[in-house]
């Protein structure tokens, strides 16, 4: 399929009127996973392996499981769903016919028309390997150069995290 | 400027304003603002890969570090505001009577 990773942008534009149209919360929650999910695919087709295992991980493996358990705590009986309200029902359309009239834009863009956005001489991304050594290039490599050029970092964000669990604990105690 | 950035921008976008307008729900601003987070991982990580910049990758990295301590911070305020008032209703919140 030639134009694969418009399709999959695409996707991750209605996966966010999804949750933008604000449906209850743990509907939400939902699409923000499915977006979740396109946009790690979106990430792995331009070749960002390690980068879309982290979000899988971090992301979705992570908040959104603290933003599930949190939602299930502060809900109320009935959660509104897209269907039930003229609200959040009128939001999606308005939403979903915004992008599906923006991709019928782009896609009667031809050479003739200077644009900005255009598909004259795009299509999909390709990455090119080149020489050297091919084995563990890539994002990893870059994730690796965090831990050798950026050593002052990780030790600033390392102790952000734990500051940001020491404020956790003071906000939650309360009293 | 590609179609799949400008979907991606147009992503950030929707977010934000689902940020900014308050229905019933506190938590689903803080949802909006972690599709904002994402979108913007996914961009600095396609411009990461598309320009064979390997080194930038740090910054999606860090984004999503800072990132989750906001979530936190965020989820714990909710907490304490559900602890409070029963649920997070936004009209609850009315101390600041201006």
């Amino acid at each position: 399929m030639a134009y694969i990773l418009f399709t999959l942008s695409v996707l991750l534009v209605m996966g966010f009127v999804g949750f933008s149209s604000k449906p209850s919360p743990i509907y939400g929650g939902l699409a923000l996973i499915i977006s979740g999910v396109v946009g790690c695919v979106i990430v792995l087709n331009c070749g960002g392996v390690y980068m879309g295992l982290m979000m899988f991980l971090v992301y979705l493996g992570g908040m959104m499981v603290v933003f599930g358990y949190t939602t299930a705590m502060a809900i109320e009986e009935y959660p509104e769903t897209w269907g039930s309200g003229l609200e959040v029902l009128g939001g999606l359309l308005v939403g979903l016919m915004m992008e599906v009239m923006l991709v019928l834009w782009v896609l009667s863009l031809d050479e003739a028309v200077v644009v900005v956005v255009g598909f004259s001489d795009t299509g999909d991304w390709v990455i090119f390997e080149g020489e050297g050594s091919g084995l563990i290039r890539g994002d990893s490599i870059g994730a690796g150069a965090l831990y050798d050029y950026g050593r002052w970092l990780v030790v600033v964000a390392g102790w952000t995290l734990f500051v940001g669990v020491y404020v956790v604990i003071e906000i939650v105690r309360g009293n | 400027m590609t179609p799949t950035y400008m979907n991606i921008m147009l992503a950030f976008t929707i977010s934000l304003l689902g940020m900014l307008t308050y229905r019933s729900h506190l938590v689903a601003s803080l949802l909006c603002l972690e599709g904002m987070m994402m979108s913007l991982f996914i961009m600095a990580t396609l411009t990461a890969s598309n320009t064979h910049f390997p080194l930038a990758n740090i910054m999606p990295i860090i984004l999503l570090v800072f990132a989750a301590c906001e979530t936190a911070v965020g989820l714990a305020l909710l907490i304490s505001i559900s602890n409070t008032y029963g649920l997070d209703y936004v009209h609850n919140l009315n101390l600041l009577q201006c």
